[in-house]
Parts: structure tokens; C-alpha cells; sequence
């Protein structure tokens, strides 16, 4: 089976990921500061945090915090802020992960930022639509719908000049292109482990800069300060027992990244995507959602002329051995602008293990699914 | 022959339906999809794909599969599950 359906989750992972975890597994559990014994975890978390540091350009890793995910992540940021959901402004490429959060804050609406038919939220458009109600940037660094990455140098500075919280997704980018978290002004971002940073699934977590106070979503034991049950403010965000096989995974995941480097990652994730661009522009019937991005992620989406989505990934996988991801890639609101019907894309997204070989087949297979359409 | 069924691990839960998955006695072949006409909705048949590629749609249900498979998927609106019992039996009959 060929998979092309990293932006959904990566496969394969690195060998080291595999082995960590099944080390992990067979070590002797140790609670995270519940024991003074030797087999602390406390090390594995914070060494994590550290390469996390490295990876997203942060300094302050203490910050960083561990979740299940991105979706608990923003979750966390976007209710412990205490905001109204009409004081968040975000965008059209937004996932779920952040627009049912704030649809369901039961505070009216939030504000959206369209973008253009490539993904790319214009910085000029954030700042227009932005009203005296607004104390919160939302936006998704890359699009998992068209791979488009945001200026996020430009957008940080509008949102230091209007002195508005930035919450970034980097739920598709963490991995894959450099971050500067630090340096865009980013007041809290969020990160799954299971795409591109080669961890597994049920892993991530999220950042909020020093000074910035978030409600918990989750309460519990924490091994520290036992005694304390009602919280002065000074509150914890990792309650219950840690994924400790899960967060050796992604440790050793970002020890593969950052000894394999992320330049060179994305020059040949790149790579791999220009060159499936340019092959499958040429077939008749094929259109290309974004094809126009300068700055992208590894992700491609298609529609194919007279053949839905659904059943074009269907044939793709049935017929062709081929794992694609059809519909609406849990992003509702890009579609329209994007010019992709209410059926979705047909998306390839590739990883820095996929092979030009199996690129070729893949096109192979649009080709005949797009001859078949046309008769 | 249609022998058991299955709720399907890739439901088209996106768009809100419920998907089933079919399962033959034997590889699908053209005298099978052939008999798909006895359902309601209008039938593709692709025959040029590397394995050709079936679908029977109608305003509640569609469904869809590949020849030489052993199973075929029924996806319905979440009011017309009992479609898939009726499409069971008619295409059951001899």
C-alpha cells in the first residue's frame, strides 16, 4: 500500500520513534515528580521540551506544555483565555480544531478572514477585519487543505501594533518548515506529534507565552503541591498521569529531525510536491486547489472533472493500493474560497520518507481515473 | 451472493451519511454490478480503470465498489438505513 496521507498522520516513523517507545514501554513506570526514584520521568519530559524549544524557535520551554494534541491545545488556549468568541478574529482556512472551539463558546461569532483561491490569508485583509472588539488573532500556519503557509512576520507585527493575543496552529508545519515562534510575536501556539514532527498519535502539546494566564480546562493531580486544592492563579496545565511512551516517542522523533535537519526535510518535501504539481498539471480534467503558493507545506489537493472525491480516493485505494484523504479535510469554510465544491478536495500530502516512485503511481492513477471521467 | 455486512471503517461521516460494507461470496463481477440495475439511481460503470470502478447512486444512497473485490460500500442518509436491507434483497434474488 502506497500511503499519501501524512498530513493526516505521518507513516512510516522513524525507526528510533519505534524503539524509543518499545524501551519506553518495557522501563519500569515511573510517576512524573510522584517518586523519588531513579527512573524519573521529569527528565524525559523536560529533555522533550528542550528539542521542542529547538524546533519551534522558543527559548522559554518551560511554557511548553503537554497535550494530546493540537485539538486539546487549542481547546485549552481558546477557552482558558477567557475571551468572547466575537473577540477572536480568524480565518477561512481555519480546521475544526479551531472553529468548533469558537462556534461553540456560546458567545456569538467570531470574526472571518477570508483568503484568496490558493489558501493565503492576505496580512493587509487580518488587519482590516480587525474591529475595537477584537483581542485575538486565530490563524493556521499551513492550510491542510492547499499547504499555503502564512506570512506570519507580517501578521505578527499587526498583531503586536494593535497589541492582540496571536494564537497559532502549527499543527501541519511543526515538523516540516522552520518556526519562529519567539520572533513572530506568537503569544500561544499549539502542536500535534502524530504529522510531521514523526511522533505518534495522542501526542503534542501547546505554548503560551510568560504573562499570558489561561483558565485550565482539566483539573487534577499533578504530583505537585498536593496540598493546594483551590489555585491562586498560578495554575498547571498537565493534570493526570503523562504519556511518557507517547513523549519518548516524539522525543526521539525530534532527535530525528533536528540530526536530519528541517531545511533539509522541507527542500526535499518540496521537491517531491513541485514535482507531482508538474506532472498532473498536465493531465486534461485536473485541477489543482493552490497551485500558485510560493512559500507551501506538503500537501496537495485535486478535484478531477466528473469524478467525486470520495470516489476517486475510493478507486485510488481500492484499485491502486493508494491511501489519499477525500472531502472536506475537516476544514469547512476554505472550500468555497478556494473555488472546490461542497464535496471537497481529493488530497495527497507526502512525508520526507515518500518515494518519487510512489509519486509516479499516484499520477499514473489520476491519469486513467481522469481518461475513464472523460470517456 | 451478498453474505454478511459491516459497518464501514471509512464511514462518509463528513458528509453526515453512514456507510456499510457488503460482502460477497464471490470476486464481483460484471453479471453482479449487471444486477445493480434492479435498485433505484442511475449506475457509472469505469471500465478503463487498471480495475474497473462501479457506483450506483440515488438521492439517499449510493454505492460503490471494484470489480474482482469481495465486498462493495453502501453509503446512506442516516433516515435510510433500511435501504441497505432492501438493496440486500433484491440483489439476493435469484
Amino acid at each position: 500500500m502506497i500511503y499519501l496521507n501524512n498530513a493526516a498522520t505521518s507513516y512510516p516513523k522513524p525507526d528510533k520513534v519505534i524503539n524509543s517507545i518499545n524501551k519506553a514501554l518495557n522501563a519500569l513506570p515511573s510517576g512524573q515528580f510522584r517518586s523519588g526514584g531513579i527512573f524519573s520521568d521529569d527528565d524525559l519530559f523536560s529533555e522533550c521540551r528542550k528539542k521542542l524549544g529547538l524546533v519551534f524557535g522558543i527559548k522559554d520551554v518551560d511554557r511548553i506544555f503537554f497535550s494530546s494534541g493540537s485539538t486539546e491545545g487549542l481547546n485549552q488556549i481558546l477557552f482558558g483565555l477567557g475571551f468572547k468568541a466575537n473577540e477572536y478574529l480568524t480565518t477561512a482556512t481555519e480546521h475544526n480544531s479551531v472553529l468548533r472551539p469558537l462556534y461553540n463558546m456560546g458567545s456569538g461569532e467570531p470574526v472571518i478572514v477570508p483568503c484568496d483561491e490558493n489558501g493565503k490569508v492576505s496580512p493587509e485583509d487580518i488587519r482590516k477585519s480587525i474591529t475595537h472588539d477584537t483581542k485575538a488573532i486565530v490563524i493556521n500556519h499551513c492550510s491542510n487543505v492547499t499547504g499555503a503557509v502564512q506570512d506570519m512576520d507580517a501578521i505578527g507585527q499587526i498583531a503586536e501594533e494593535y497589541r492582540l493575543c496571536l494564537i497559532l496552529d502549527c499543527s501541519q508545519s511543526a515538523g516540516c518548515m522552520e518556526l519562529r515562534i519567539d520572533d513572530w510575536n506568537v503569544s500561544a501556539c499549539a502542536f500535534t506529534g502524530h504529522k510531521s514532527l514523526m511522533g505518534i498519535q495522542g501526542t503534542g502539546g501547546f505554548y503560551i507565552k510568560k504573562g499570558i494566564e489561561l483558565k485550565p480546562l482539566i483539573y487534577g493531580g499533578t504530583g505537585r503541591d498536593s496540598r493546594v486544592i483551590k489555585y491562586d492563579g498560578d495554575y498547571e496545565y498537565e493534570a493526570g498521569t503523562r504519556n511518557a511512551p507517547g513523549t519518548a516517542g516524539l522525543s526521539a522523533a525530534l532527535d530525528f529531525l533536528l540530526e536530519t535537519r528541517i531545511d533539509v526535510i522541507e527542500k526535499k518535501e518540496r521537491q517531491l510536491t513541485d514535482y507531482f504539481i508538474a506532472e498532473i498539471s498536465s493531465i486534461p480534467g485536473v485541477r489543482i486547489f493552490g497551485k500558485d503558493i510560493e512559500k507551501r507545506g506538503p500537501v496537495v489537493s485535486i478535484g478531477i472533472d466528473g469524478v467525486k472525491p470520495s470516489d476517486a480516493a475510493y478507486i485510488l485505494q481500492n484499485g491502486y493500493d493508494i491511501v489519499t484523504r477525500s472531502g472536506l479535510q475537516c476544514a469547512p469554510l476554505i472550500h468555497k474560497y478556494i473555488g472546490a465544491g461542497e464535496d471537497g478536495v481529493l488530497r495527497f500530502s507526502f512525508s520526507y520518507f515518500t518515494k518519487e516512485e510512489e509519486l509516479n503511481a499516484a499520477i499514473e492513477g489520476i491519469k486513467d481515473i481522469a481518461m475513464s471521467a472523460a470517456g | 451472493m451478498i453474505i454478511d455486512r459491516r459497518r464501514s471503517l471509512e464511514s462518509c461521516t463528513e458528509s453526515g451519511w453512514d456507510a456499510e460494507d457488503l460482502l460477497t461470496d464471490a470476486e464481483i463481477d460484471d453479471e453482479f454490478i449487471h444486477k445493480l440495475k434492479r435498485l433505484d439511481g442511475s449506475l457509472i460503470y469505469m471500465k478503463a480503470l487498471k480495475k474497473p470502478f462501479f457506483k450506483l447512486e440515488y438521492h439517499d444512497y449510493v454505492i460503490k465498489g471494484i470489480k474482482g473485490d469481495l465486498f462493495f460500500r453502501m453509503a446512506y442518509h442516516k433516515d435510510s438505513k433500511y435501504k441497505v436491507d432492501e438493496a440486500i434483497k433484491r440483489l439476493n434474488e435469484e
